[in-house]
């Protein structure tokens, strides 16, 4: 166990310069989450960076690496003032005890979240048979291995998809002198941690300390996936907080805020190729709602494009537009009915997604507006993926019954903190209230 | 400014905001700080190989040991389709003997691909006789690792 927490401790090390290169106001929690996150993204970027030029991964090196990309984050920082900070203005601090009581809720499912991801050996399908499969292959090549990506009997091990979560299981493989799957479920909960940090961080700025961390208990459980291994975990972090950020450019103006986003987004595309349709939403959706800051997304596509071309260069194919996309589109189609109703039925936390849907109904026009953006990526994606069965090689069925649960819960966290924040300020602030320093306590 | 007094509408936004935090609190999750885990740990510990446990594992760490990265090895278990077990047991194989070559014998259509057989340095025979001739390079756990 000692190892994988010093590769955790060593991201979270690595990224606190380049977070504060990037927003030298961020501290505590904010902080602490997006250090994580951005150490995990450039360690990744840097076995990428080594594994292009054919460089076996060494500490030394990536550590190397590592640092300079950090340095590079100073770039993207604006000249011009920053807006305020953590240390501006926030809604007052009411009822501390309940905020407290309300945190250890949290901290209680954190560490249950612990213990049932390091229970064993990571034992779930697609973490033996993809991510922890590909992880262990490069981590015995030490760098990207071409002929286990190229092969045509690998297909089964998606090896057109993006390689974060794939190097942040060797780059922990490295650090402890070899491969060992028993405690790797702790980069899970690390992603968790770190996504309910930047959850805190976003809520406390909007609304008292007590909604703040009711917005965070709720998304606690989605935070800490249960399917430990997958990239579902990071995806989760990395797509929720970069969805967060962007929407807190949007409401506040706050140019700092949209660098995150579009950093964190850029990850979140290189964990999954659902994290690649995130990116798209989000861009559909600024387009859409804050088409200013689109252009702003720049680093993201920074982020991704290297693995984009390297996977269109060798040719690694991608199951859901192999062969004829029309024909299969018209067969699926043709069975829409039928597979409506699966979704419908296989739904996970229904009575969850009803209240937030409900919830978004029930809010005044104005709330509504002042989040649309959040509600329209969430549209978005869940389009792209309602799409990706209608087009699917695969029993469109067993297609539903083998993802629906995992993808949706990609979208809980950014609609869940949204939806916690616009009916509590509204409720405790009156129709009109649609600032947060103007409203009272919860 | 509109009061804050209960409305119909503002009675339901309380009552949206309060399922949401008890929808979304895994209770399930919770329990496991109050159980004894050591009957949990050894479930999840053959989750993954579920009948297969623990000799398949065992034999594919035994095959990694007697053989090199680089090598090519072809799988033989006793599922001769794909989806009636032979899926599971190069998958496994895949992830136990990374850094070698491991080659199917069995497609995902259920065609047999003796060609594999014939391109592999070695052959993990899992609860299946291999040929007379071939050579056993090492037993154990059910299997033996043979070559030419």
């Amino acid at each position: 166990m000692t190892p994988t927490l010093l590769a955790l401790a060593a991201l979270l090390a690595y990224g606190i310069p380049a977070t504060l290169m990037l927003d030298p106001r961020a501290r505590g929690t904010k902080l602490a989450g997006l250090a994580f996150l951005y150490g995990s993204g450039i360690v990744f970027f840097a076995m990428l960076v080594l594994s292009i030029f054919d460089v076996p991964w060494t500490l030394p090196l990536i550590a190397t690496i590592a640092f300079l990309l950090a340095a590079t984050f100073r770039a993207l920082r604006a000249k011009s003032p920053l807006p305020p900070g953590e240390g501006g203005q926030r809604p007052g601090e009411g009822p501390r005890k309940f905020a407290i009581l309300i945190h250890a809720v949290t901290a209680l499912t954190l560490i249950s979240y612990a213990f049932y991801a390091t229970l064993a050996p990571l034992w779930e399908w697609d973490f033996w048979a993809i991510w922890g499969l590909k992880a262990r292959v490069f981590f015995e090549h030490r760098g990207l291995d071409w002929r286990f990506l190229s092969s045509e009997w690998n297909t089964f091990a998606h090896t057109d998809y993006p390689q974060l979560v794939t190097f942040n299981y060797d780059f922990i493989a490295l650090v402890g002198g070899g491969w060992n799957d028993r405690w790797l479920g702790l980069l899970n909960v690390a992603f968790a941690i770190a996504l309910l940090f930047v959850v805190w961080s976003v809520a406390r700025r909007e609304a008292s300390p007590l909604v703040a961390a009711l917005a965070t208990l709720a998304c606690a459980a989605t935070a800490g996936s249960r399917y430990v291994g997958l990239a579902e975990g990071a995806l989760i972090a990395f797509g929720g907080a970069g969805v967060l950020m962007v929407r807190a450019a949007i409401v506040d103006d706050d140019e700092a805020a949209m660098r995150h986003g579009a950093l964190l987004l850029g990850f979140a595309a290189s964990c999954k190729n659902e994290g690649v349709a995130l990116l798209v939403a989000v861009a559909i959706a600024l387009t859409f709602v804050a088409r200013r800051w689109l252009l702003r997304l720049w680093p993201s596509v920074i982020v991704i494009a290297p693995w984009m071309l390297l996977r269109a260069f060798h040719h690694l194919p991608t199951d859901l537009v192999e062969g004829n996309v029309v024909a299969r589109f018209l067969t699926h189609l043709r069975d829409l009915g039928a597979i409506v109703l699966d979704l419908s039925l296989t739904l996970v936390d229904p009575l969850l997604w009803i209240a937030l849907v409900a919830g978004v109904l029930i809010l005044p026009h104005v709330e509504r507006r002042r989040e649309r953006f959040v509600l329209l990526v969430v549209a978005i994606q869940l389009a792209f993926y309602i799409a990706s069965y209608l087009v699917t090689p695969h029993d469109v069925h067993w297609h539903i019954s083998t993802s629906w649960t995992r993808l949706t819960r990609h979208l809980v966290v950014p609609l869940t903190v949204v939806v916690v924040l616009a009916l509590a300020n509204w409720l405790v602030g009156g129709e009109d209230a649609a600032h947060a320093e103007a409203r009272s306590e919860l | 400014m509109e009061s804050t007094r209960i409305t119909p509408r503002r009675a339901l936004a309380f009552a949206c905001l309060a399922v949401i935090i008890v929808a979304s609190v895994e209770y399930r999750l919770l329990r496991i700080l109050f159980i004894d885990r050591t009957a949990l740990r050894a479930a999840f510990a053959r989750s993954a190989d579920t009948g297969w446990y623990p000799d398949y594992p065992n034999f594919l760490r035994g095959v990694a040991a007697h053989t090199a990265s680089g090598d090519s090895i072809a799988i033989v278990v006793p599922p001769s389709k794909w989806d009636d077990g032979y899926a599971y047991a190069y998958y496994r194989a895949s992830y136990f003997l990374a850094g070698r070559e491991v080659l199917p014998l069995v497609t995902p259509k259920d065609a047999v691909v003796m060609d594999n057989f014939r391109r592999a340095r070695y052959a993990a025979f899992w609860h299946v006789k291999p040929p007379a001739n071939a050579r056993v390079v090492w037993q154990g756990n059910g299997g033996l690792l043979v070559t030419r």
